[in-house]
């Protein structure tokens, strides 16, 4: 057995047992070791991803869904895992739109994981159309992201504050899986009154 | 939330191999309030539940002991009937699934859950899915009951508002119009979903409903566009492969799906569809490589096919190894209470059992194999019947089955062929070309006999003879929908007649399906007309 298949299985067989510590931390009403052990678990799902992106074995599966939908599961996800005041404003957003919401939602939790670090007090979830895309935006009242990781988002670097930049690159590979009718989904880091990660996505 | 949707009427079934898994699920479904929590940690046992308890919602582990899978089950469950639409079906796996591309629409989970997730976020879905099964509740019924007009009706009422189950609606009505026999309709309906986004499943519709209206050279160009796009779309492979095994190139046919089948190597599907057409090709080595691996994996699941264990022992009777055969055979046959009386099963034995050298064990078979009304059965079975009786000396029961296929598949010129060659390899050449002429000129003299009663005055005669032949013929598209215009005409001349018009339009619908573009077909429909005319215009 190759190493890389070998890994694949650990991967999968390691995030099981996450997902029995999850339940039982959650039935205790222990919100650090929930948020651990589910925050480990979304590291795994995205070296998997990554790992199957670079084989070509990653499917895209676009089909239609809701929007604000999605928000409110990860805002009653995240809630449970955090002091901080989780807010969504998702008014604007189209009732449907066209994504795969698996990879979409790992790109957004990984947004959200990213706030929560940096937040002071509160994290918005905002969704609405915005020309003819659907903008997805994660923001926070924290220090704003460094100058450097704004001119170069999706750049992997080594390990730092940011960690290893995994998630930014796979946001953005994402993110441009997502096209139709000559557009594409891209993604783009902002400073405004902290840091807004924005996942642009064509209909 | 204001509004707490009361779970504690709710059935839930629970399948997981992993006890830990099992009681994390029930202790987060318990805090949810859910009271009927049923535990499973195996497809065997779970089925076992069915037979007692109507559940609403079942959440099942994708990766199963055992040989099997998630889908595999669901798959049994929906192609059974044993869970109508209207129970929630949610797959959970450790990582984001690609099923969905894989599988047939009808045999999808109503949502894929990935682990690990909080109990907030199963309340969420379960709630979501609940709430859809709420408002496609009417569709649901009426699918189940195969009610295909009814069913489109009830998803424009849906799709007139333009909410968040949109796009599931119009999956559906497509489907459903290609169920009613709407060629046309449907090739227009999902015309128009693919200006909205270039939808793999509208495109793999489009597809079914050019197929539909006989234009094959489309339906191929629209099925190799979409496999170029979407490589992993099991479903278009099937149909592409379908389509060329329906016109003769079974070479071509046979590599779609082995090519379909390096993309899914698993699926017990894509093994199934190779050995058909390989049957097709008469290639009968590769039957039985294809369907050893099925027959083996699904041995004492569950999950096993009559059909595969008559097929495998069909290929190696074919390819001299009888003896395996009947091991085979009579092992599906004592160990499994359901096989012991199959048709199909016993015909296969009796000619099994034949070459073998066992002519009493041969002739009890075949006497299994006929203990229904073999008119009744599908054609395929049939004709094995027919050439076990003709392996056994049985002449003039063989004769009887294959006038009957005959009469029923007037046109199928492949079919005669097939009957002809059996005849020939079973020293009875001579007779095949009387057989099929006889059994053709039969139906035509019936038909003559109800034109002359019909013109006669006769004319709730004439239906009735028609009627009578379209019931015992359901296949000869010529029968049945001159049937369908005998009642209407009976019901425009002497004053309507509920069943008359039921008849006729099962009759008219029947012919749809099977042959869209029969010339009868807007007579009947002009005759409908007639009748709502002259019978509105009474009532006013």
């Amino acid at each position: 057995m190759e190493f890389t298949e070998l890994a694949a299985l650990t991967i999968h067989d390691v995030k099981n047992r996450l997902a029995i510590l999850a339940g039982r931390a959650e039935a205790k009403g222990d919100a650090e070791t929930l948020h651990g052990a589910l925050e480990a678990a979304a590291t795994l799902t995205r070296l998997l991803v990554f790992y199957k992106a670079q084989k070509g074995a990653l499917g895209v599966d676009i089909d239609a869904h809701v929007p604000a939908e999605l928000f409110a599961e990860l805002a009653a996800e995240i809630a449970r895992q955090t002091s901080l005041t989780v807010k969504i404003d998702t008014d604007h957003a189209p009732t449907l739109w066209f994504y795969d919401e698996a990879l979409i939602r790992m790109v957004l939790l990984n947004a959200i994981y990213n706030a929560l670090r940096h937040a002071r007090t509160t994290i918005t979830l905002f969704a609405a159309q915005h020309g003819t895309n659907l903008l997805f935006e994660i923001r926070d009242d924290g220090p704003g992201f460094p100058p450097d990781m704004i001119d170069q988002p999706a750049r992997m670097s080594a390990l730092s504050r940011e960690g290893t930049g995994l998630g930014l690159h796979l946001a953005s590979q994402v993110a441009a899986f997502h096209h139709n009718q000559g557009q594409t989904g891209r993604i783009e880091l902002k400073n405004a009154d902290g840091a807004a990660f924005c996942l642009l996505l064509p209909q | 939330m204001a509004i707490l949707t009361n779970y504690s009427n709710k059935s839930v079934l629970i399948l997981d191999d992993m006890p830990e898994m099992r009681s994390s699920l029930r202790a987060q479904l318990s805090s949810l309030g859910c009271e009927k929590v049923t535990v499973s940690g195996n497809v065997k046992d779970a089925l076992q539940h069915f037979t007692t308890t109507r559940f609403d919602v079942i959440l099942c582990d994708y990766y199963l002991a055992g040989g099997t899978d998630g889908q595999q089950f669901l798959e049994y469950l929906r192609t059974r009937n044993i869970i109508g639409r209207g129970v929630v079906f949610i797959m959970i796996t450790a990582e984001k699934n690609y099923e969905s591309v894989v599988t047939a629409a009808e045999c999808l989970p109503d949502d894929y859950l990935l682990k690990p997730f909080t109990a907030e976020v199963l309340k969420m879905r379960m709630e979501r899915l609940l709430e859809k099964k709420d408002r496609l509740a009417r569709v649901d019924q009426l699918q189940d009951k195969g009610d295909w007009n009814g069913v489109i009706a009830s998803c424009n009422d849906i799709l007139a508002a333009k909410d968040r189950y949109m796009v599931d609606v119009m999956r559906i009505k497509g489907n459903a119009l290609l169920f009613a026999g709407q060629g046309a309709e449907a090739v227009e309906f999902y015309r128009q979903a693919l200006t909205l986004r270039p939808m793999p499943w509208a495109r793999l519709g489009l597809a079914r409903a050019q197929q539909q209206q006989g234009d094959i050279k489309g339906s191929i160009e629209t099925l190799e566009a979409l496999i170029g796009d979407e490589p992993r779309l099991m479903a278009a492979y099937d149909l592409l492969g379908k389509l060329h095994l329906a016109s003769g190139h079974t070479e071509t046919a046979l590599s779609i799906l082995e090519n379909a089948q390096t993309i899914s190597p698993n699926s017990l599907a894509r093994h199934r569809a190779i050995a058909t057409v390989a049957e097709k090709k008469g290639d009968y080595a590769r039957v039985e490589q294809a369907l050893d691996q099925v027959v083996k994996k699904t041995r004492n699941s569950p999950l096993r096919e009559t059909r595969d264990i008559a097929q495998l022992g069909k290929a190696l009777t074919e390819i001299g190894e009888s003896a395996k055969a009947v091991t085979l055979l009579e092992e599906a046959r004592t160990n499994f209470k359901s096989d012991a009386n199959d048709p199909l099963l016993a015909a296969v034995e009796a000619i099994a059992q034949h070459q073998a050298g066992n002519p009493e064990k041969a002739e009890a078979a075949l006497a299994r194999s006929m203990q229904g009304d073999v008119s009744k059965l599908p054609a395929d079975i049939a004709m094995t019947i027919a050439k076990a009786c003709l392996n056994t000396g049985k002449q003039t029961e063989a004769q009887s089955i294959l006038k009957n296929l005959v009469q029923n598949n007037p046109e199928s010129t492949g079919l005669h062929e097939e009957i002809s060659s059996v005849l020939r390899d079973n020293g009875a050449g001579a007779l095949s070309e009387n057989l099929i002429k006889e059994s053709i000129g039969e139906i035509i003299q019936l038909n003559n006999a109800a034109v002359l009663r019909a013109k006669a005055g006769e004319l709730s005669i004439a239906a009735e003879m028609l009627t009578d032949a379209a019931n015992r013929l359901p296949g000869n598209m010529q029968v049945v929908s001159n049937a369908a215009a005998a009642l209407l005409f009976d019901v425009f001349n002497n004053g309507v007649d509920a069943d008359k018009l039921r008849q006729a339009q099962s009759f008219q619908q029947a012919v749809q399906v099977q042959a869209p573009t029969h010339p009868k077909l807007a007579e009947i429909a002009e005759l409908m007309n007639r009748i709502r005319q002259k019978y509105s215009a009474g009532k006013k």
